[in-house]
């Protein structure tokens, strides 16, 4: 098994030292660290320390001078913002600082999206993002968005103050295979039901996996609204969406 | 040190507890807002309406005193007011939800666009406020406390810059946020004195620098010597509200000199208390969603009894209350503030 003294840039070490606490989080960060090459962990170094600058010079290097695209979002980019996610989640880092690393990241997407959609490659899932209807917070919903992109999702972002019907065109425009609400009111909160059951008197809620979060929202209020699944953060929100989407393959 | 229960009029029990003095009983204060669906039907002053002709907001406002028992009349029920005459696009929304700005649609990206309107004082939705308070002050003036709102320059540039280019100028350019806060602290200061001018006894200041978004240091950084000074140029009780984690800042808080900070559930009473001491009064802290929206009764008398146990100066809901929240619920508050009082002087 790998150690911390395996990883090879020092920044990232002292990252996983300072920051990660939970076994398994360390154990994963370590794994894939220590078998990533030099120049992706500078990427990643540069992304969890929010300078885009760098990321964006990084990356046009790494393609110039044949790194594979793929190579560059998997073990630059969506490795660095792993690290971002676990940190903002433990309070160590506060929304200014993961905005500048989303800031980052799209700094290097902007090179790696037109390649891999030029060359057909499927992306891990689609998901479409809004908050609901009468509702203007959306800083939760785009750090989750920022966490799926970094994960390797598309994801369509509706912004705030998203109408059932606005929900229903986005699913069946971009044939998502997730959708995720976000609501910060209780008075908005209902919304969320209203819009699962607009999905049903469509005939399109069994095409569709529907998550839901914000912070009043509970699992209990996920369950009985008939949401698939409900996540309290932005790491969660990456994870619930990869273990939806494994069981819609399950299904099919 | 207390005196006889109810020998205080509201007002009296308000101003004592902002400054620490000794009270008949715990003061029941909301700073940011009660009105509730319920309130609006009854007393026919619907949102947005009740938002925006002063009338209606006043009439909507005092039934926090008439109907539910609090000590503090609040008539300004949403945090958009000025910014509105700052000329931020509203989105008025109906009767079961509040106004916000249209944040997507930022009216400022540099220091150079803060450009303090002639009109500030003068514009029908900060105007509204003013008669609002006129109002209430006549009627209710001498019997409860009217509590004005002045928003806090860190959340006017949420408003005007929107929240995200807002908190990335934070990170990418110190100096430039803190020139722009230094100028926008003119509309709290301007606003503020004006509704001491319509009679207002204290005022609210929210400035949502919350843990939930930014670190403690950046309080300090970048509030802390602006909030000692609005203590300075505003000249009646201040009341800082920032909802959300707040106990990693609560000690820079107590350093402003402010008469009282109003305090989300998302920090101890007893936690918040030790850490403030006697240098500023505790407003709050009553959850709102888990509690008094989706709770009964006796899950809020929980709630008041913890904070008076813990020693908190005037006990009240967390933030603006959800507008769906039952009548019952709120005025379970003063009734256990009531019956905790009623206890302890068994007890002596
Ligand atoms: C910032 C803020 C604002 C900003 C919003 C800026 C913006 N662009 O979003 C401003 C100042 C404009 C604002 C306005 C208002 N606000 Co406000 N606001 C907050 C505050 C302080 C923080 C919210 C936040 O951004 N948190 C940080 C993010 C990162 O956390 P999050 O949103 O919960 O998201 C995380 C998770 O929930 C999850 N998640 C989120 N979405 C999703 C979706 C999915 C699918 C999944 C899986 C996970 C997930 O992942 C995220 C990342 O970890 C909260 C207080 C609080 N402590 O929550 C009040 C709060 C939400 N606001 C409140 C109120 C009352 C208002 C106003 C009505 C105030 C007024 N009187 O006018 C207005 C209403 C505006 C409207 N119509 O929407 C109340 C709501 C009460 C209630 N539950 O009904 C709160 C709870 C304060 C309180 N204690 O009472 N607000
Ligand atoms: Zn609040």
């Amino acid at each position: 098994m790998p150690e911390i003294t395996d990883v090879e840039n020092e920044f990232i070490r002292e990252e996983i030292e300072e920051y990660l606490e939970q076994p398994n989080e360390i154990e994963r960060a370590i794994n894939t660290f220590s078998q990533i090459s030099s120049a992706m962990q500078e990427i990643a170094a540069a992304l969890i320390d929010g300078d885009h600058h760098t990321v964006d010079q990084l990356t046009s290097t790494a393609l110039e001078e044949g790194t594979d695209a793929l190579e560059i979002m998997d073990d630059g980019l969506i490795a660095g913002m792993s690290i971002v996610g676990i940190k903002f989640r433990e309070n160590f880092i506060f929304v200014p600082e993961v905005l500048a690393c989303a800031r980052a990241m799209k700094a290097g997407m902007a090179y790696i999206e037109p390649i891999l959609s030029a060359s057909g490659i499927e992306p891990v899932g689609t998901v479409v993002m809004g908050t609901v209807k009468g509702d203007l917070h959306d800083i939760g919903k785009n750090l989750c968005i920022m966490m799926l992109r970094g994960a390797g999702f598309v994801v369509h972002d509706l912004s705030v103050d998203t109408s059932e019907d606005e929900f229903i065109d986005a699913v069946e425009e971009y044939d998502a295979d997730l959708l995720g609400m976000s609501a910060l009111l209780t008075t908005t909160m209902p919304n969320m039901g209203k819009t699962i059951e607009a999905f049903i008197d469509a005939d399109l809620r069994d095409d569709v996996k529907i998550m839901v979060g914000g912070a009043p929202v509970t699992q209990e209020f996920a369950d009985d609204m008939g949401a698939d699944g409900y996540g309290k953060d932005a790491v969660e929100c990456v994870e619930l969406s990869k273990r939806l989407l494994a069981e819609d393959d399950e299904e099919f | 040190m207390e005196t006889e229960i109810n020998s205080m009029t509201s007002r009296q029990r308000v101003l004592a507890a902002l400054s620490r003095e000794p009270v008949d009983r715990t003061p029941v204060c909301n700073p940011t807002s009660v009105a509730t669906v319920e309130l609006m039907d009854l007393v026919d002053a619907p949102f947005p309406a009740a938002n925006r002709e002063p009338e209606l907001m006043a009439r909507l406002a005092a039934t926090g005193y008439t109907e539910l028992g609090f000590d503090t009349i609040m008539p300004v029920f949403s945090i958009i007011q000025e910014s509105s005459a700052l000329g931020c696009k509203i989105q008025w929304e109906q009767k079961d939800n509040w106004p916000t700005v249209k944040m997507m649609e930022p009216i400022y990206e540099d220091v150079d666009d803060i450009n303090i309107p002639s009109d500030l004082l003068t514009h029908q939705d900060t105007k509204c406020v003013l008669d609002a308070i006129k109002i209430l002050k006549k009627e209710y003036g001498d019997e409860v406390a009217v509590i004005g709102k002045t928003m806090g320059p860190w959340s006017l540039g949420y408003h005007c810059f929107g929240v995200e280019p807002f908190l990335l100028m934070s990170l990418d350019d110190p100096d430039k946020t803190l020139h722009c806060l230094d100028k926008l602290k003119k509309v709290t200061i301007d606003f503020g004195v004006a509704q001491i001018d319509a009679g207002a006894d204290a005022l609210t200041l929210p400035d949502h620098a919350t843990g939930d978004l930014v670190s403690g240091d950046y309080y300090r950084r970048y509030l802390r010597d602006l909030h000692i000074e609005f203590v300075d140029s505003i000249p009646i009780p201040l009341i800082l509200h920032i909802c959300g984690r707040t106990v990693d800042r609560m000690d820079y808080i107590a350093q402003t000199g402010m008469s009282a900070f109003h305090y989300d559930s998302k920090n101890k009473p007893q936690e918040s208390i030790e850490i403030t001491q006697e240098r500023i009064s505790l407003v709050g802290n009553i959850n709102n969603p888990e509690t008094l929206f989706a709770r009964g009764p006796e899950e809020v008398r929980q709630e008041v009894y913890s904070n008076l146990d813990a020693g908190i100066q005037l006990v009240g809901p967390e933030c603006a209350i959800p507008l769906q929240t039952a009548i019952e619920n709120l005025v379970e508050i003063p009734k256990a503030v009531q019956d905790w009082h009623s206890e302890r002087a068994a007890q002596n």
